[in-house]
Protein backbone atom coordinates (compact mmCIF):
# COMPACT_ATOMS: atom_id res chain seq x y z
CA UNK A 1 0.00 0.00 0.00
CA UNK A 2 1.18 3.45 -0.79
CA UNK A 3 0.44 6.60 -0.03
CA UNK A 4 0.50 9.93 -2.30
CA UNK A 5 0.90 12.79 -0.18
CA UNK A 6 0.70 16.89 -1.00
CA UNK A 7 3.98 18.16 -1.68
CA UNK A 8 2.37 21.47 0.20
CA UNK A 9 -0.06 23.06 1.28
CA UNK A 10 -3.59 23.97 -1.05
CA UNK A 11 -6.04 23.49 -2.75
CA UNK A 12 -7.16 20.71 -4.78
CA UNK A 13 -7.84 21.30 -8.02
CA UNK A 14 -8.73 18.35 -9.80
CA UNK A 15 -8.19 14.64 -9.08
CA UNK A 16 -7.87 12.84 -12.01
CA UNK A 17 -8.37 9.03 -10.87
CA UNK A 18 -11.63 7.21 -9.80
CA UNK A 19 -11.31 4.17 -7.26
CA UNK A 20 -10.47 1.01 -8.74
CA UNK A 21 -7.89 2.62 -11.85
CA UNK A 22 -5.23 1.42 -12.43
CA UNK A 23 -2.08 3.66 -12.17
CA UNK A 24 1.80 3.67 -13.16
CA UNK A 25 4.32 5.23 -11.92
CA UNK A 26 4.77 8.95 -12.48
CA UNK A 27 0.86 9.06 -13.53
CA UNK A 28 -0.66 12.39 -12.72
CA UNK A 29 -3.36 11.66 -9.98
CA UNK A 30 -4.12 15.07 -8.54
CA UNK A 31 -3.96 18.53 -9.24
CA UNK A 32 -2.96 20.83 -6.07
CA UNK A 33 -3.29 24.50 -6.63
CA UNK A 34 -0.55 26.92 -4.06
CA UNK A 35 1.14 29.77 -4.79
CA UNK A 36 0.10 30.65 -7.98
CA UNK A 37 0.85 27.57 -9.12
CA UNK A 38 -1.29 23.95 -10.23
CA UNK A 39 1.51 21.32 -9.56
CA UNK A 40 0.41 17.81 -10.89
CA UNK A 41 0.80 15.23 -8.28
CA UNK A 42 2.38 11.90 -9.90
CA UNK A 43 1.99 8.83 -8.26
CA UNK A 44 5.47 7.69 -7.34
CA UNK A 45 4.16 3.72 -7.50
CA UNK A 46 2.06 2.06 -9.83
CA UNK A 47 -1.23 -0.06 -8.72
CA UNK A 48 -4.51 0.49 -8.40
CA UNK A 49 -6.10 3.17 -6.79
CA UNK A 50 -8.13 1.96 -3.76
CA UNK A 51 -9.09 4.90 -1.89
CA UNK A 52 -9.28 8.55 -2.21
CA UNK A 53 -8.96 10.72 0.64
CA UNK A 54 -9.69 14.19 -0.38
CA UNK A 55 -12.23 16.25 -2.50
CA UNK A 56 -12.26 18.48 -5.45
CA UNK A 57 -12.31 21.58 -4.01
CA UNK A 58 -11.00 21.09 -0.37
CA UNK A 59 -7.65 22.63 1.13
CA UNK A 60 -5.04 20.14 1.97
CA UNK A 61 -2.13 20.67 4.64
CA UNK A 62 1.59 19.76 3.47
CA UNK A 63 2.10 15.95 3.88
CA UNK A 64 -1.73 14.89 3.85
CA UNK A 65 -2.72 11.69 2.35
CA UNK A 66 -4.29 12.40 -0.99
CA UNK A 67 -4.66 9.06 -2.81
CA UNK A 68 -4.24 5.56 -1.35
CA UNK A 69 -2.35 3.26 -4.12
CA UNK A 70 -2.80 -0.87 -3.50
CA UNK B 1 76.62 1.03 7.89
CA UNK B 2 77.56 1.79 4.53
CA UNK B 3 75.51 4.83 2.52
CA UNK B 4 74.08 1.93 0.72
CA UNK B 5 72.91 -0.23 3.87
CA UNK B 6 71.89 3.48 4.46
CA UNK B 7 69.83 3.52 1.20
CA UNK B 8 68.54 0.39 1.57
CA UNK B 9 67.63 1.32 5.24
CA UNK B 10 65.14 4.06 3.89
CA UNK B 11 63.78 2.02 1.29
CA UNK B 12 62.62 -1.02 3.15
CA UNK B 13 61.07 2.25 6.06
CA UNK B 14 59.18 3.67 3.27
CA UNK B 15 58.02 0.23 2.10
CA UNK B 16 56.83 -0.40 5.74
CA UNK B 17 55.25 2.86 6.11
CA UNK B 18 52.94 2.53 2.86
CA UNK B 19 52.15 -0.67 4.35
CA UNK B 20 50.07 1.27 7.13
CA UNK B 21 47.91 -0.85 9.26
CA UNK B 22 49.35 -4.11 7.61
CA UNK B 23 48.12 -6.23 4.68
CA UNK B 24 44.91 -7.57 6.64
CA UNK B 25 43.70 -4.25 7.79
CA UNK B 26 43.97 -2.63 3.91
CA UNK B 27 41.93 -6.28 2.68
CA UNK B 28 39.43 -5.39 5.45
CA UNK B 29 39.36 -2.24 4.09
CA UNK B 30 39.02 -3.22 0.50
CA UNK B 31 36.46 -5.98 1.44
CA UNK B 32 34.00 -2.93 2.74
CA UNK B 33 34.63 -1.65 -1.09
CA UNK B 34 36.70 1.28 -0.02
CA UNK B 35 40.53 2.26 -1.24
CA UNK B 36 43.25 2.45 1.03
CA UNK B 37 44.37 6.29 2.35
CA UNK B 38 46.99 6.03 -0.27
CA UNK B 39 45.14 4.36 -3.07
CA UNK B 40 42.95 7.51 -2.24
CA UNK B 41 45.15 10.30 -2.92
CA UNK B 42 46.67 8.28 -6.36
CA UNK B 43 43.01 8.33 -7.67
CA UNK B 44 42.29 12.12 -7.02
CA UNK B 45 45.75 13.65 -8.03
CA UNK B 46 47.27 13.61 -11.66
CA UNK B 47 49.11 10.19 -11.92
CA UNK B 48 52.74 10.26 -10.36
CA UNK B 49 52.32 14.28 -8.71
CA UNK B 50 51.99 13.07 -4.70
CA UNK B 51 55.04 14.30 -2.83
CA UNK B 52 53.87 12.92 1.14
CA UNK B 53 54.79 14.61 4.19
CA UNK B 54 55.86 13.10 7.25
CA UNK B 55 55.71 9.67 6.60
CA UNK B 56 57.33 8.75 9.77
CA UNK B 57 55.83 10.17 12.08
CA UNK B 58 54.78 8.25 14.97
CA UNK B 59 52.26 8.86 18.37
CA UNK B 60 54.00 9.98 21.95
CA UNK B 61 51.38 8.35 23.82
CA UNK B 62 53.04 6.35 26.75
CA UNK B 63 49.73 5.17 28.42
CA UNK B 64 47.32 1.87 28.01
CA UNK B 65 50.49 0.24 26.52
CA UNK B 66 50.35 2.43 23.64
CA UNK B 67 54.27 3.01 23.46
CA UNK B 68 54.85 -0.96 22.25
CA UNK B 69 51.88 0.48 19.13
CA UNK B 70 53.47 2.57 17.18
CA UNK B 71 52.73 2.31 13.58
CA UNK B 72 54.57 5.35 10.99
CA UNK B 73 52.25 7.89 9.57
CA UNK B 74 50.22 7.30 12.69
CA UNK B 75 47.16 7.07 10.76
CA UNK B 76 47.14 9.86 8.69
CA UNK B 77 48.25 10.58 4.56
CA UNK B 78 49.38 14.17 3.97
CA UNK B 79 51.23 16.09 1.54
CA UNK B 80 50.87 17.83 -2.33
CA UNK B 81 50.20 17.40 -5.57
CA UNK B 82 47.93 18.07 -8.91
CA UNK B 83 45.29 18.13 -10.10
CA UNK B 84 44.52 19.21 -13.89
CA UNK B 85 47.94 20.88 -13.42
CA UNK B 86 47.22 22.97 -10.40
CA UNK B 87 48.70 22.36 -6.91
CA UNK B 88 46.39 21.21 -4.36
CA UNK B 89 47.42 19.96 -0.59
CA UNK B 90 45.42 16.85 0.52
CA UNK B 91 45.32 14.93 3.79
CA UNK B 92 43.97 11.33 3.50
CA UNK B 93 42.88 9.88 6.86
CA UNK B 94 44.08 6.10 7.08
CA UNK B 95 41.70 4.04 8.53
CA UNK B 96 43.86 0.96 8.87
CA UNK B 97 46.09 2.84 11.13
CA UNK B 98 44.31 2.88 14.97
CA UNK B 99 40.90 3.18 12.93
CA UNK B 100 42.25 6.36 10.91
CA UNK B 101 41.71 7.71 14.80
CA UNK B 102 43.50 11.39 15.84
CA UNK B 103 46.40 11.88 17.81
CA UNK B 104 48.25 14.96 18.35
CA UNK B 105 50.70 14.52 15.83
CA UNK B 106 48.14 12.89 13.52
CA UNK B 107 46.64 16.65 14.19
CA UNK B 108 49.99 18.20 13.67
CA UNK B 109 50.48 16.33 10.16
CA UNK B 110 47.00 17.65 8.86
CA UNK B 111 48.11 21.44 10.14
CA UNK B 112 51.18 21.45 8.21
CA UNK B 113 49.57 20.93 5.16
CA UNK B 114 46.71 22.83 6.22
CA UNK B 115 49.49 26.17 6.42
CA UNK B 116 51.21 25.60 3.45
CA UNK B 117 48.03 25.34 1.72
CA UNK B 118 46.88 29.02 2.78
CA UNK B 119 50.58 30.46 2.27
CA UNK B 120 50.67 29.00 -1.38
CA UNK B 121 47.61 30.60 -1.77
CA UNK B 122 46.29 26.62 -3.05
CA UNK B 123 42.90 24.32 -2.32
CA UNK B 124 43.07 21.90 1.01
CA UNK B 125 41.37 18.80 0.26
CA UNK B 126 40.11 16.53 3.41
CA UNK B 127 39.74 12.90 3.00
CA UNK B 128 37.99 11.70 5.71
CA UNK B 129 37.60 8.03 6.92
CA UNK B 130 38.25 8.12 11.03
CA UNK B 131 37.10 6.69 14.40
CA UNK B 132 37.37 9.64 15.87
CA UNK B 133 39.25 10.92 19.05
CA UNK B 134 42.22 8.60 20.04
CA UNK B 135 40.74 8.01 23.43
CA UNK B 136 44.32 6.65 24.75
CA UNK B 137 45.26 10.49 23.65
CA UNK B 138 43.08 12.19 26.17
CA UNK B 139 42.74 15.51 25.77
CA UNK B 140 45.74 16.32 23.10
CA UNK B 141 43.18 14.88 20.54
CA UNK B 142 40.67 17.49 21.27
CA UNK B 143 43.56 19.69 21.34
CA UNK B 144 44.46 18.61 17.89
CA UNK B 145 40.23 19.28 16.77
CA UNK B 146 40.60 22.34 17.65
CA UNK B 147 43.79 23.50 16.04
CA UNK B 148 41.86 22.09 12.77
CA UNK B 149 38.60 23.93 13.34
CA UNK B 150 40.79 26.78 13.68
CA UNK B 151 42.59 26.78 10.75
CA UNK B 152 39.35 25.76 8.50
CA UNK B 153 37.73 29.47 9.52
CA UNK B 154 41.23 31.02 9.44
CA UNK B 155 41.83 29.39 5.32
CA UNK B 156 37.86 30.14 4.70
CA UNK B 157 37.64 32.60 1.91
CA UNK B 158 41.32 32.13 1.15
CA UNK B 159 41.30 29.30 -0.56
CA UNK B 160 38.81 26.35 -1.75
CA UNK B 161 38.88 23.64 0.94
CA UNK B 162 37.02 20.56 0.35
CA UNK B 163 35.46 17.42 2.39
CA UNK B 164 35.35 13.82 1.41
CA UNK B 165 33.57 11.69 3.70
CA UNK B 166 35.02 7.58 2.97
CA UNK B 167 33.70 5.98 6.09
CA UNK B 168 33.09 7.12 9.91
CA UNK B 169 33.51 10.81 10.59
CA UNK B 170 31.30 10.98 14.51
CA UNK B 171 31.63 13.59 17.12
CA UNK B 172 33.54 16.49 17.06
CA UNK B 173 35.31 14.73 13.84
CA UNK B 174 32.15 16.14 11.89
CA UNK B 175 33.16 19.94 12.43
CA UNK B 176 36.03 20.05 10.23
CA UNK B 177 34.13 19.41 7.57
CA UNK B 178 31.04 21.29 8.38
CA UNK B 179 33.94 24.25 8.29
CA UNK B 180 34.90 23.48 4.49
CA UNK B 181 33.44 24.99 1.81
CA UNK B 182 31.68 21.63 0.37
CA UNK B 183 30.86 17.99 1.63
CA UNK B 184 30.92 15.14 -0.80
CA UNK B 185 29.86 11.86 0.77
CA UNK B 186 30.01 7.93 -0.68
CA UNK B 187 27.02 5.99 -0.42
CA UNK B 188 26.18 3.75 1.88
CA UNK B 189 30.32 3.64 3.28
CA UNK B 190 30.14 7.33 4.59
CA UNK B 191 28.16 8.51 7.82
CA UNK B 192 28.42 11.89 10.12
CA UNK B 193 26.75 12.35 13.53
CA UNK B 194 27.68 14.09 16.07
CA UNK B 195 26.08 11.35 18.25
CA UNK B 196 25.63 8.16 17.12
CA UNK B 197 22.63 5.60 17.19
CA UNK B 198 23.85 4.37 20.65
CA UNK B 199 24.21 7.08 22.49
CA UNK B 200 21.10 8.38 21.06
CA UNK B 201 19.25 5.34 22.25
CA UNK B 202 20.95 5.51 25.58
CA UNK B 203 19.89 9.26 25.98
CA UNK B 204 16.92 9.88 24.00
CA UNK B 205 15.09 6.16 23.43
CA UNK B 206 15.47 6.60 19.90
CA UNK B 207 16.41 3.67 17.94
CA UNK B 208 18.14 4.59 14.54
CA UNK B 209 19.98 3.16 12.03
CA UNK B 210 23.19 4.76 11.10
CA UNK B 211 22.17 5.02 7.40
CA UNK B 212 19.10 6.75 8.40
CA UNK B 213 20.90 8.69 11.24
CA UNK B 214 23.55 9.97 9.16
CA UNK B 215 24.72 8.30 5.83
CA UNK B 216 25.75 9.97 2.55
CA UNK B 217 21.35 10.39 1.23
CA UNK B 218 20.11 11.50 4.80
CA UNK B 219 22.74 14.04 4.77
CA UNK B 220 22.27 14.88 1.10
CA UNK B 221 18.54 15.42 1.08
CA UNK B 222 17.12 15.99 4.95
CA UNK B 223 19.86 18.23 6.73
CA UNK B 224 21.41 19.42 3.98
CA UNK B 225 25.06 19.06 5.60
CA UNK B 226 26.43 17.35 2.68
CA UNK B 227 26.39 18.69 -1.02
CA UNK B 228 27.46 16.41 -3.22
CA UNK B 229 26.69 12.01 -3.35
CA UNK B 230 28.95 9.67 -4.99
CA UNK B 231 28.41 5.73 -5.57
CA UNK B 232 32.00 4.89 -4.51
CA UNK B 233 35.48 6.25 -3.35
CA UNK B 234 36.32 6.77 -7.50
CA UNK B 235 33.14 8.75 -7.93
CA UNK B 236 33.99 10.85 -5.16
CA UNK B 237 37.64 11.95 -5.72
CA UNK B 238 36.39 12.91 -9.70
CA UNK B 239 33.77 14.76 -8.28
CA UNK B 240 36.65 17.14 -6.38
CA UNK B 241 38.66 17.13 -9.30
CA UNK B 242 35.58 18.15 -11.57
CA UNK B 243 34.60 20.94 -8.71
CA UNK B 244 37.98 22.17 -8.54
CA UNK B 245 37.74 22.52 -12.16
CA UNK B 246 35.24 25.51 -11.42
CA UNK B 247 37.46 27.38 -8.69
CA UNK B 248 40.41 29.66 -8.79
CA UNK B 249 42.87 28.66 -6.78
CA UNK B 250 42.64 31.07 -4.19
CA UNK B 251 40.62 34.44 -3.65
CA UNK B 252 42.82 36.46 -5.60
CA UNK B 253 42.71 34.93 -8.67
CA UNK B 254 39.71 34.38 -10.85
CA UNK B 255 38.49 30.72 -11.71
CA UNK B 256 40.10 29.21 -14.94
CA UNK B 257 38.55 29.68 -17.73
CA UNK B 258 38.06 26.26 -20.35
CA UNK B 259 38.20 27.12 -23.74
CA UNK B 260 34.95 26.07 -25.71
CA UNK B 261 33.46 25.18 -29.30
CA UNK B 262 29.79 26.24 -28.07
CA UNK B 263 29.28 29.59 -30.20
CA UNK B 264 28.71 32.48 -27.72
CA UNK B 265 26.18 34.03 -30.07
CA UNK B 266 24.20 30.47 -30.04
CA UNK B 267 20.72 31.64 -30.35
CA UNK B 268 17.97 28.58 -29.45
CA UNK B 269 14.65 28.50 -30.36
CA UNK B 270 13.89 26.00 -27.95
CA UNK B 271 13.99 29.03 -24.89
CA UNK B 272 10.28 29.37 -26.37
CA UNK B 273 8.67 26.91 -25.41
CA UNK B 274 9.98 25.60 -22.77
CA UNK B 275 7.97 28.31 -20.76
CA UNK B 276 3.97 26.88 -20.38
CA UNK B 277 1.47 29.02 -21.93
CA UNK B 278 -0.28 28.94 -18.88
CA UNK B 279 1.36 30.78 -16.15
CA UNK B 280 0.30 28.66 -13.35
CA UNK B 281 1.74 25.53 -14.82
CA UNK B 282 5.19 23.91 -13.63
CA UNK B 283 8.05 23.89 -15.35
CA UNK B 284 11.76 22.51 -15.37
CA UNK B 285 14.53 25.90 -15.03
CA UNK B 286 17.03 23.22 -15.44
CA UNK B 287 15.95 23.41 -19.16
CA UNK B 288 16.68 26.70 -19.48
CA UNK B 289 20.46 26.80 -17.91
CA UNK B 290 21.07 23.65 -19.71
CA UNK B 291 20.24 25.19 -22.90
CA UNK B 292 21.91 28.30 -21.92
CA UNK B 293 25.34 27.34 -20.53
CA UNK B 294 28.55 26.14 -22.39
CA UNK B 295 27.72 22.30 -24.02
CA UNK B 296 24.98 21.73 -21.88
CA UNK B 297 27.03 21.39 -18.80
CA UNK B 298 25.77 22.06 -15.41
CA UNK B 299 27.58 21.18 -12.32
CA UNK B 300 24.70 21.10 -9.55
CA UNK B 301 25.46 21.10 -5.77
CA UNK B 302 23.06 20.07 -2.96
CA UNK B 303 20.53 18.79 -5.51
CA UNK B 304 18.31 17.11 -3.65
CA UNK B 305 18.26 19.47 -0.79
CA UNK B 306 15.64 22.10 -1.29
CA UNK B 307 14.86 21.13 -4.96
CA UNK B 308 12.92 24.27 -4.83
CA UNK B 309 16.32 25.99 -5.15
CA UNK B 310 18.79 25.72 -7.52
CA UNK B 311 22.57 26.24 -7.21
CA UNK B 312 25.66 25.24 -9.08
CA UNK B 313 28.52 25.70 -11.60
CA UNK B 314 28.34 26.09 -15.15
CA UNK B 315 30.69 28.24 -17.87
CA UNK B 316 29.57 30.56 -20.41
CA UNK B 317 32.13 31.70 -23.02
CA UNK B 318 34.52 29.28 -21.38
CA UNK B 319 34.15 31.63 -18.01
CA UNK B 320 32.99 29.77 -14.61
CA UNK B 321 29.84 30.89 -13.04
CA UNK B 322 27.70 30.07 -10.01
CA UNK B 323 24.42 29.78 -11.21
CA UNK B 324 21.24 30.35 -8.94
CA UNK B 325 17.84 29.33 -9.80
CA UNK B 326 14.17 29.38 -8.39
CA UNK B 327 12.62 25.66 -9.25
CA UNK B 328 9.10 26.57 -9.99
CA UNK B 329 8.62 22.15 -10.30
CA UNK B 330 9.35 22.12 -6.76
CA UNK B 331 7.07 23.42 -4.06
CA UNK B 332 5.73 26.11 -6.79
CA UNK B 333 9.80 27.67 -6.40
CA UNK B 334 8.66 29.40 -3.04
CA UNK B 335 11.08 30.10 -0.78
CA UNK B 336 11.02 28.67 2.43
CA UNK B 337 13.98 28.00 5.13
CA UNK B 338 16.06 25.28 3.67
CA UNK B 339 16.21 27.28 -0.03
CA UNK B 340 16.95 30.57 1.64
CA UNK B 341 20.27 28.44 3.35
CA UNK B 342 21.01 27.05 0.46
CA UNK B 343 21.10 29.91 -1.83
CA UNK B 344 22.89 32.22 0.82
CA UNK B 345 25.42 29.97 1.29
CA UNK B 346 26.35 29.02 -2.00
CA UNK B 347 26.19 33.14 -3.00
CA UNK B 348 28.65 33.54 -0.28
CA UNK B 349 30.96 31.13 -1.70
CA UNK B 350 30.88 32.42 -5.19
CA UNK B 351 31.49 36.18 -3.61
CA UNK B 352 34.29 34.44 -1.76
CA UNK B 353 36.04 33.19 -5.02
CA UNK B 354 35.47 35.72 -7.79
CA UNK B 355 32.88 33.53 -9.63
CA UNK B 356 30.23 36.01 -10.80
CA UNK B 357 26.23 34.82 -10.18
CA UNK B 358 23.96 34.33 -12.63
CA UNK B 359 20.42 34.62 -10.97
CA UNK B 360 17.36 32.90 -12.51
CA UNK B 361 14.13 34.17 -11.02
CA UNK B 362 10.87 32.09 -10.89
CA UNK B 363 9.08 32.74 -7.69
CA UNK B 364 5.49 33.24 -6.30
CA UNK B 365 6.93 34.57 -2.96
CA UNK B 366 7.96 33.17 0.00
CA UNK B 367 6.37 30.06 1.41
CA UNK B 368 3.37 30.70 4.11
CA UNK B 369 3.19 28.78 6.60
CA UNK B 370 3.20 28.83 10.43
CA UNK B 371 5.66 26.28 10.70
CA UNK B 372 8.06 28.69 8.55
CA UNK B 373 7.31 31.33 10.11
CA UNK B 374 8.15 29.78 13.50
CA UNK B 375 10.92 28.13 12.03
CA UNK B 376 12.34 31.57 11.50
CA UNK B 377 11.89 32.17 7.78
CA UNK B 378 12.52 35.77 8.69
CA UNK B 379 15.77 35.53 9.88
CA UNK B 380 16.96 32.62 7.31
CA UNK B 381 15.57 34.89 4.50
CA UNK B 382 17.84 37.65 5.04
CA UNK B 383 20.43 35.38 4.80
CA UNK B 384 19.73 36.01 1.15
CA UNK B 385 19.40 39.62 0.72
CA UNK B 386 22.58 39.70 2.94
CA UNK B 387 24.37 37.85 0.72
CA UNK B 388 23.26 39.19 -2.07
CA UNK B 389 23.67 42.88 -1.16
CA UNK B 390 27.42 42.00 0.47
CA UNK B 391 28.62 40.30 -2.65
CA UNK B 392 30.62 42.28 -4.78
CA UNK B 393 31.60 40.04 -7.31
CA UNK B 394 29.28 40.05 -11.07
CA UNK B 395 25.83 39.34 -10.84
CA UNK B 396 23.22 39.02 -13.60
CA UNK B 397 19.65 38.64 -12.82
CA UNK B 398 16.95 36.87 -15.59
CA UNK B 399 13.03 36.94 -14.71
CA UNK B 400 11.83 34.08 -16.52
CA UNK B 401 8.70 34.54 -15.13
CA UNK B 402 7.16 35.54 -11.67
CA UNK B 403 8.95 37.83 -9.24
CA UNK B 404 6.30 38.75 -6.90
CA UNK B 405 6.78 40.32 -3.74
CA UNK B 406 9.50 40.73 -1.48
CA UNK B 407 11.05 37.20 -3.03
CA UNK B 408 11.28 39.48 -6.09
CA UNK B 409 14.00 42.05 -4.45
CA UNK B 410 15.86 39.21 -2.62
CA UNK B 411 16.63 37.01 -5.88
CA UNK B 412 19.50 39.04 -6.95
CA UNK B 413 17.55 42.63 -7.79
CA UNK B 414 18.62 46.05 -9.40
CA UNK B 415 17.94 47.07 -5.49
CA UNK B 416 20.44 44.81 -4.41
CA UNK B 417 23.52 44.88 -6.39
CA UNK B 418 22.16 43.52 -9.14
CA UNK B 419 24.70 44.99 -12.35
CA UNK B 420 22.61 43.85 -15.37
CA UNK B 421 19.26 42.63 -14.75
CA UNK B 422 16.84 41.11 -17.71
CA UNK B 423 13.45 40.00 -17.85
CA UNK B 424 11.49 37.51 -20.68
CA UNK B 425 8.42 39.50 -21.75
CA UNK B 426 6.99 36.11 -19.66
CA UNK B 427 7.52 38.15 -16.69
CA UNK B 428 5.23 39.01 -13.59
CA UNK B 429 6.90 41.30 -11.59
CA UNK B 430 4.86 43.02 -9.22
CA UNK B 431 3.89 43.16 -5.05
CA UNK B 432 1.62 40.50 -5.17
CA UNK B 433 -0.48 38.50 -7.82
CA UNK B 434 -3.81 39.74 -9.47
CA UNK B 435 -5.55 37.05 -7.35
CA UNK B 436 -4.32 38.42 -4.14
CA UNK B 437 -3.92 41.89 -5.37
CA UNK B 438 -7.65 42.54 -6.54
CA UNK B 439 -10.19 42.22 -3.45
CA UNK B 440 -7.88 44.12 -1.79
CA UNK B 441 -7.48 46.70 -3.81
CA UNK B 442 -11.16 46.75 -5.74
CA UNK B 443 -12.36 45.75 -2.40
CA UNK B 444 -15.30 48.39 -2.48
CA UNK B 445 -15.80 48.48 -6.41
CA UNK B 446 -16.25 44.32 -5.81
CA UNK B 447 -18.94 44.77 -2.84
CA UNK B 448 -20.74 47.45 -4.54
CA UNK B 449 -21.17 45.64 -7.85
CA UNK B 450 -24.29 43.95 -9.37
CA UNK B 451 -22.63 41.15 -9.89
CA UNK B 452 -18.93 40.91 -7.49
CA UNK B 453 -17.71 37.92 -9.06
CA UNK B 454 -17.97 39.40 -12.83
CA UNK B 455 -16.64 42.67 -11.57
CA UNK B 456 -13.50 40.92 -9.78
CA UNK B 457 -13.19 38.56 -13.08
CA UNK B 458 -12.63 41.38 -15.17
CA UNK B 459 -10.47 43.51 -12.49
CA UNK B 460 -8.14 40.49 -11.92
CA UNK B 461 -8.01 40.33 -15.70
CA UNK B 462 -7.13 44.31 -16.05
CA UNK B 463 -4.93 43.68 -13.58
CA UNK B 464 -2.85 40.54 -15.13
CA UNK B 465 -2.42 42.94 -18.12
CA UNK B 466 -1.44 46.26 -16.11
CA UNK B 467 0.82 44.68 -13.34
CA UNK B 468 1.46 40.87 -14.26
CA UNK B 469 4.07 41.82 -16.83
CA UNK B 470 7.70 43.35 -16.73
CA UNK B 471 6.88 46.65 -18.40
CA UNK B 472 6.34 48.06 -15.18
CA UNK B 473 9.76 47.45 -13.95
CA UNK B 474 11.46 48.40 -16.82
CA UNK B 475 9.83 51.49 -17.06
CA UNK B 476 11.56 52.64 -13.54
CA UNK B 477 14.67 51.02 -15.04
CA UNK B 478 14.70 48.46 -12.35
CA UNK B 479 14.92 45.75 -15.57
CA UNK B 480 17.59 46.79 -17.92
CA UNK B 481 16.24 44.93 -21.12
CA UNK B 482 13.34 42.71 -21.75
CA UNK B 483 15.05 39.62 -23.53
CA UNK B 484 13.41 37.48 -26.61
CA UNK B 485 14.24 33.97 -24.85
CA UNK B 486 15.65 32.23 -27.56
CA UNK B 487 18.83 35.68 -27.47
CA UNK B 488 19.32 34.36 -23.56
CA UNK B 489 23.00 32.92 -24.05
CA UNK B 490 24.49 35.73 -26.24
CA UNK B 491 22.91 38.20 -23.89
CA UNK B 492 24.30 36.82 -20.67
CA UNK B 493 27.69 36.69 -22.25
CA UNK B 494 27.78 39.81 -23.21
CA UNK B 495 26.63 41.20 -20.07
CA UNK B 496 29.23 38.95 -18.54
CA UNK B 497 31.65 39.87 -20.51
CA UNK B 498 31.09 43.59 -19.68
CA UNK B 499 31.64 43.15 -16.27
CA UNK B 500 35.00 41.48 -16.65
CA UNK B 501 36.66 44.08 -15.39
CA UNK B 502 34.24 45.31 -12.17
CA UNK B 503 36.34 45.84 -9.24
CA UNK B 504 35.44 45.77 -5.66
CA UNK B 505 33.40 49.23 -4.61
CA UNK B 506 35.60 50.70 -1.06
CA UNK B 507 33.32 49.74 1.64
CA UNK B 508 33.26 51.13 4.70
CA UNK B 509 35.77 50.20 7.71
CA UNK B 510 34.42 48.09 9.72
CA UNK B 511 35.39 44.74 11.12
CA UNK B 512 32.74 42.65 9.49
CA UNK B 513 29.03 42.77 8.87
CA UNK B 514 26.72 40.79 11.12
CA UNK B 515 25.27 38.49 8.64
CA UNK B 516 21.89 36.62 10.13
CA UNK B 517 22.81 32.81 11.25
Amino acid sequence: MAEVTAPMAGKVMDIKVNIGDAVQEDDEVAIIEAMKMEMPILTYTGGTVKEIKVEKGSSVEADQVIIIIE
Amino acid sequence: MTVEDRIKELIELNALAELAGGQDKIDAQHKKGKLTARERVEHLLDKGTFEEFDKFVVHRCTDFGMEKQKIFGDGVVTGYGRINGRLVYVFSQDFTVFGGSLSGPFGEKVCKVMDLAQRNGAPIIGLNDSGGARIQEGVVSLGSYGEIFRRNVQCSGIIPQISVIMGPCAGGAVYSPALTDFIIMVEKTSHMFITGPQVIKAVTHEEVEPEALGGAIRHNSTSGVAHLLAKDDRAALDKVRELLSFLPQNCNEKAPKLPTRDDPNRIDLELRKIIPENPRTPYDIKKIILTVVDDRKFFETQKMYAPNMVVGFARLNGTPVGIVANQPRALAGCLDINASDKCARFVRFCDCFNLPIITFVDVPGFLPGVAQEHGGIIRHGAKIIYAYCDASVPKITLITRKAYGGAYDVMGSKHHGGDINFAYPMAEIAVMGPDGAVPIVFRNQIKESSDPEKTRQELVEDYRRTFASPYKAAELGYIDEIILPEFTRPKLIRALESLETKFDVRKLPRRHGNIPL
